[in-house]
């Protein structure tokens, strides 16, 4: 570590290097921290959770209830003991709060101000965040399974929307128009996804096995749908051919450069794909168990090397190593399913939700100090490991 | 103190990688890899009872069986792909799991069809088939077109393929690549694993160490030796593998209904 730090001192390395190398040892140390503890509000399962991306400081959460709840997770108390408070709810005495449960919730990209929240009781509402209460309510036909605003979009503000109908509707924040559809899927739309890399690029997942890539900006059907087997044809049977699971596609994330999207399906598998050509990259998570009907949240590291992706299985979440496949390690802690999970990318920290209505956080386990006489300290002194030897010199002094 | 070993990225792992460096053999390890499998698959091809089908079958491993002896599952597909576009492996959709794949080694299976095929009148379409297939061909169904126009085979000696075991109807106008006589080992296959994966679940607590498992009496509804269904089993990810201190536990995991 301190071979890395004179080596960005110098400018032997690309100061990224160590940032990287640092972020990828503080989320393979990700642990419960007895110290830091989240607020508990809801009295049913936690179904949604999201971070803001302006601050990193506010964190948004729906529930099985329909209540939305705004927790702050910046530590100001001085002490290494903190809960994250909740700062206002939107419960369910409030005369607007969703009638069924909350499936996703969703800060505005660009500022706190706002946050979207769609819900099985077939409305997606536009709320204020100053005065908790919806600016805009949008009704649709069957249950909203997940909504999601471009995080980079500027010259649009669209939210995709996925119910239980095939085709995929946006609706446009700033006129309050929907007539713009998707058609393609055959069966319910399970979880929709914009590029973080381009404004115009929507992935949607539907019941029916296939992944549709949508460029909006274009008036004909799809950009192409991912397949599992790369066109070959003969792997299959004739019913599953072109599918991108041999199940229900219920989860989609992008990576952070938007250059692969992780797929996931109850046929207990995870695939991840080039975005931009949909080539299958055959990468072998094994098998990642997978029983949600709904849609399944999980989510990608970002600024680490190499990159892991957080997935709820059951009562714990699996950490890949996102190209390689590897099983990492399970972060158990929950007592029953685990619905969402996000990451912090600033802090490395990881929040999880659950049906036993808990928020839990994992934390980044601090350097322990090395536990050694002081003598034996003294002497060291300033020897410290890895040393590059380009750095060592026989006249400075050690005891500063 | 907190004595559990923390995962450690690669790159703080500088010390150790200088010292391991000095005495392995960094070159040529993509060949290393292949044959590493080659090996694994030779060895799970002894695990194979001949004698149960009377000799007719070349000898079966599936492919998951591998994942059960290598850690990283991504470079065994890569590897089983390359062997089978250099020819020596080849792949057969089984039809029970659509994740369950076959593989059989090309000189074997060669061998065997044309042992079981001798003496009879589709000899001659099955070795034209068998020649066209085993160098290059990758593919594990054909439809009409491809046998029509690239094999250049008639319609009556599609016919005769299929009588003779060596393609399966998978639908209308196309086929399967399939082992002759492997119904047989498929229903001897899933109920073994039935039965395997029963021993699992009835054990105390639902686990049972791997070796006590090896041991074990097998009744009478298992054909194959136990290290056969073992790795299928782990290789699956029917059972939870946990390494402890008397050696490896298997777990019964719940749901799973096999």
């Amino acid at each position: 570590m301190l071979s890395f730090l004179y080596a960005r001192q110098s400018g032997l390395d690309d100061p990224v290097r160590l940032r990287r190398a640092e972020s990828t040892r503080r989320v393979l140390s990700l642990k419960l921290n007895h110290n830091r503890d989240v607020d508990r509000i809801h009295g049913n399962g936690i179904n949604t959770l999201d971070i803001e991306v302006i601050d990193g400081r506010y964190m948004l959460s729906g529930g099985s209830d329909g209540v939305i709840v705004i927790y702050d997770l910046e530590n100001n108390s001085k002490k290494p003991q903190y809960t994250c408070k909740a700062i206002c709810t939107v419960g369910r005495s409030s005369r607007h709060v969703h009638k069924f449960s909350v499936e996703t919730v969703q800060w505005y990209p660009h500022d706190t101000g706002m946050f979207v929240s769609s819900s099985f009781d077939k409305t997606m509402k536009v709320w204020d965040t100053e005065t908790l209460k919806p600016a805009e309510e949008f009704q649709f036909d069957g249950n909203v399974y997940c909504h999601h605003m471009s995080p980079v979009a500027r010259r649009h503000s669209l939210v995709a929307v996925g119910t239980k109908d095939p085709k995929v509707q946006l609706c446009d924040l700033k006129s309050g128009s929907r007539i713009h559809i998707l058609q393609g899927h055959r069966g319910e739309i399970l979880s929709v996804r914009w590029s973080p890399r381009y404004d115009h690029i929507l992935a949607t997942a539907s019941t029916d096995s296939r992944v549709r890539i949508w460029d909006v900006r274009r008036a004909s059907g799809s950009l192409f749908t991912l397949d599992q087997h790369n066109g070959d044809k003969s792997k299959v049977s004739s019913e599953a051919v072109n599918t991108a699971h041999n199940g229900r596609v219920n989860g989609l994330c992008f990576t952070a450069d938007g250059l692969h999207l992780l797929s996931t399906g109850t046929d207990d598998r995870m695939r991840l794909w080039n975005s931009g050509t949909g080539e299958n990259t055959l990468v072998n998570y094994g098998k990642v168990v997978n029983e949600s009907r709904k849609g399944l949240k999980f989510t990608v590291s970002r600024g680490c090397s190499p990159e892991f992706v957080f997935v709820p299985c059951g009562s714990s979440v699996a950490v890949y190593g996102l190209h390689s496949g590897e099983l990492i390690t399970m972060l158990r802690g929950h007592y029953n399913n685990v619905d969402c999970c996000e990451f912090h990318p600033d802090y490395q920290e990881l929040y999880s939700g659950g049906k036993d209505c808990n928020i839990l956080a994992w934390v980044p386990v601090l350097r322990q100090p090395g536990i050694e006489d002081d003598e034996t300290n003294s002497k060291r002194g300033g020897t410290q490991a890895a040393i590059n030897p380009a750095f060592e010199d026989a006249w400075s002094s050690d005891e500063d | 103190m907190n004595r559990k070993r923390a995962l450690i990225a690669d790159t703080f792992c500088l010390t150790k990688r200088r010292r391991c460096a000095a005495d392995s053999v960094t070159g040529d390890s993509q060949a290393d890899g292949a044959a590493d499998i080659r090996s694994s698959l030779k060895y799970l091809v002894t695990l194979f009872s001949r004698k149960l089908f009377n000799d007719s079958l070349p000898p079966v491993v599936l492919k998951h069986q591998l994942y059960s002896l290598h850690n990283d599952k991504t470079a065994v597909d890569k590897q089983v792909n390359e062997l089978r576009e250099n020819g020596e492996l080849l792949m057969f959709q089984l039809g029970f799991d659509s994740e369950a794949f076959a593989l059989v080694f090309a000189e074997d299976y060669r061998a065997k069809v044309l042992q079981g095929e001798a003496g009879r009148g589709t000899l001659g379409t099955v070795e034209k088939f068998l020649a066209k297939l085993i160098p290059s061909c990758s593919d594990l169904s054909f439809n009409k077109e491809k046998m029509l126009k690239e094999f250049l085979f008639t319609d009556s000696e599609i016919t005769q393929l299929v009588k003779s075991g060596v393609l399966t109807v998978r639908d209308a106008g196309s086929w399967w690549l399939s082992i002759p006589n492997s119904g047989k080992f498929i229903k001897y296959f899933i109920k073994g694993r039935k039965a395997v994966l029963g021993m699992v679940k009835k054990s105390k607590y639902g686990e049972i160490l791997k070796t006590e498992l090896e041991g074990r009496r097998t009744t009478s509804q298992v054909k194959f030796q136990m290290k056969y269904h073992i790795h299928d089993i782990i290789g699956a990810e029917l059972v939870e593998c946990i390494q402890t201190t008397s050696g490896t536990l298997l777990r019964h995991v719940d749901g799973n209904v096999n």
